[in-house]
């Protein structure tokens, strides 16, 4: 193999990851002229967390859950009740004790709601899950004296000193996104640790076949409900954190609807969802996208031709803002169509093979090095065996 | 290893599909299990390994009851099979399919690097090792067979059922499943194996039992097996346009 070749397969991953996680790092300071931007930023960060995790549970695991957006809501309703000053229950605890309960909380339901799901397959779990997501739902918004109802619940927000000086130098929102830059750069890290680890083989074993893997030897209990409780207590942790963060400092139930489940879901499904990182820059993607799609900014000289059309535009369902054009509900239309588009065409999502292939070009030069080092004793076991090598040797 | 059954029956609704069926199966035994299709071979096999669980009677494996337990935990005590509709796991690599038993028994005693090298050696001897990074969805049938086969050495059971491994198998690989076979019973293993293929079941086993409608209607030497008017009934029929038959000669 050419030896630039091999270079470039073995340092492009990491080149860009770093180039990744730098643009990640350094976005706020190149949008400080637009804190809305940075906003959206953190919003998508938080979208991110929530539909790699969910990749992780669904995905991985198999187990098609829509009560994500639920634990999500949980954690941040059980960190948000503990944390009330006033009220039943107020317990008046600081977001650093509050949001740890909660994410315990969500853990401890996952517990219970992974163990209830175990018999349950692909269309009855899931099924049981939106039942699940909307009593939840349903509760939170009934139990107004302890919730604050349909109104939602305010919280303490947290305050990071240090992050507190960048205000001046990067957006008013970099405290908020740099906090949800964090839970992001932890959650990947854990569920990465975690897919690495013999679980990772365990859960996709459990995903391939249950039956099978239990023959095998694969706790199947263990597997199935590590991966509900990990998964929850993720997306407790991106909830609780997010709505505690300054910039927001209130939830409402209807942040748990399914319709936002589905956006979750979605997400991660046009990214990837074998595949925790494609499931993330989806989500990434998607939410700047929609950000972006709500007015599309347009040149002049069409912003004058769009508003002598006025009417027709609105008749059309499209706005005109000030300097672009405003997509209303066509932007879900559009999203819609991709979602479809992605399933019927790209069963693996359409960033996902584009990292498997990046990360391919590694593997394979990996196994190369690896068959050089051991060419002696190959060679001994070619004579007794005659193995063909046939060419799609490192093919995936 | 010492495998012990005590009028196991097992219904679905109103079907019996193993109805009372009682042996001991000790040391390192090659045993044969045939009888017609529908005789409850496969039901048989999902209760030892626990996938079924028995209507009445009792499963005894080294001295403790396994029937009621889970599947992982009757693997763990050392009994694996395979299934007669091969279960790869399809959007896995071969290797990984050979990981998953190897990290569930030995995940806390072996590392993983150690473990891929024997995972290694197994595809080495299956002929496999090229398809080491082959997606199990794109191995043919026949592999798919070796790769259950693979996967069983791995776990290194003391008890190996293979549901019909020759079944839609080339020659060539058939052999490879028979040196296979041969090398699981040299390393004191016990096996009982599912075939309809006959000159295979009578020059591999050492003791035969035969099942027709789930009742067990023959137990012992193949020779014996074969003279045994009851066995040649269930596989001649009275019907005389039935084609299957017992061989002559092993
Ligand atoms: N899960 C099930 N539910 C209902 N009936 C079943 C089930 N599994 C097996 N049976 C029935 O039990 C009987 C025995 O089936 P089994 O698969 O054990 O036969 P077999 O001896 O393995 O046959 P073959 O040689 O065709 O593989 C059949 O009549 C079958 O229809
Ligand atoms: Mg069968």
């Amino acid at each position: 193999m050419n030896t630039m070749r091999a270079y470039y397969d073995r340092y492009l991953p990491w080149a860009l990851g770093i180039a990744f996680l730098f643009g990640l790092l350094v976005f706020p300071f190149y949008q400080r002229e637009s804190p809305y931007w940075v906003y959206v930023g953190a919003n998508a960060l938080f979208y991110a967390i929530l539909a790699s995790s969910w990749a992780l549970l669904a995905g991985y695991n198999g187990q098609f859950s829509f009560a994500h957006m639920a634990f999500m809501g949980l954690a941040t309703y059980a960190s948000g009740i503990v944390g009330r000053e006033a009220g039943i229950w107020a317990l008046n605890w600081s977001p650093a004790l509050s949001i740890p309960f909660g994410v315990l909380v969500a853990g401890v339901v996952g517990l219970l709601i992974g163990y209830l799901c175990l018999r349950l397959r692909s269309t009855y779990l899931a099924l049981f899950t939106i039942a699940f997501a909307e009593i939840l739902r349903l509760v939170f918004k009934a139990e107004v004296d302890l919730t604050g109802g349909p109104n939602g619940l305010y919280l303490k927000t947290f305050n990071l000193p240090f992050l507190e000086g960048l205000t001046r130098y990067a957006s008013t929102y970099a405290p908020m996104y740099y906090t949800m830059l964090a839970v992001f750069l932890f959650s990947l890290v854990v569920m990465y640790a975690l897919v690495n680890s013999r679980y990772g083989i365990f859960f996709r074993a459990v995903r391939e076949d249950e039956e099978a893997a239990a023959a095998l030897g694969v706790h199947v209990v263990r597997v199935r409900i590590l991966a509900f409780v990990v998964s929850s207590m993720i997306a407790g942790l991106a909830g609780a954190v997010f709505h505690h963060s300054p910039g927001i400092g209130i939830v409402v139930p209807d942040e748990m609807q399914i319709g936002r489940m589905s956006l979750v879901i979605a997400m991660a499904v046009i990214g990837g969802s074998n595949n925790l990182m494609a499931a993330a820059i989806g989500a990434l993607f998607l939410h700047f996208a929609l950000e972006w799609l709500q007015e599309i900014p347009m040149p002049d000289a069409l912003m004058s031709w769009l508003q002598a059309h006025q009417a027709t535009l609105e008749a059309w369902g499209f706005g005109l803002g000030e300097a672009g054009l405003k997509t209303n509900a066509w932007r879900m239309v559009a999203f819609g169509i991709l979602l479809m588009v992605t399933l019927r065409f790209w069963r693996n999502g359409l960033v996902s093979p584009i990292l498997e292939r990046i990360m391919q070009a590694r593997a394979k030069e990996e196994v190369a090095r690896g068959r050089a080092a051991k060419a002696g004793k190959d060679l001994a076991d070619v004579d007794k065996l005659v193995v063909d090598e046939s060419p799609n040797e490192g093919g995936q | 290893m010492r495998l012990e059954l005590k009028k196991v029956v097992k219904q679905f609704g109103g079907l019996t599909a193993v109805n009372g069926v009682s042996f001991t199966i000790e040391g390192s035994q090659l045993v044969g299990l045939i009888g017609p299709n529908g005789a409850g071979k496969s039901t048989l096999t999902n209760l030892i390994s626990g996938i079924l669980k028995p209507t009445s009677g009792e499963i005894w494996f080294n001295g403790e009851r396994i029937d009621g337990k889970p599947p992982y935990v009757i693997a763990a005590r050392g009994i694996g099979r395979t299934f007669q509709v091969t279960r790869a796991f399809r959007r896995m690599t071969v290797l990984e399919n050979l990981l998953t038993p190897g990290l569930a028994k030995f995940g806390n005693r072996k590392s993983r690097a150690q473990l891929e090298e024997e995972a290694m050696e197994i595809l080495r001897f299956l002929t496999m090792d090229h398809l080491r990074w082959e997606y199990a969805s794109n191995l043919s049938g026949g592999q798919q067979k070796l790769l259950e086969l693979g996967r069983l050495l791995m776990m290194d059971p003391d008890l190996i059922i293979l549901d019909e491994p020759f079944a839609g198998v080339h020659p060539k690989l058939q052999r490879t499943i028979y040196d296979y076979i041969k090398r699981v019973k040299a390393r004191g293993k016990a096996i009982i194996l599912i075939s309809h293929d006959m000159e295979s079941i009578f020059t591999l086993s050492e003791r035969l039992l035969v099942l027709n409608f789930g009742t067990l209607i023959a137990d012992g030497p193949p020779e014996e097996v074969k003279e045994n008017p009851e066995v040649i009934e269930a596989y001649l029929g009275k019907d005389e346009e039935e084609d299957q038959f017992l061989p002559t000669a092993a």
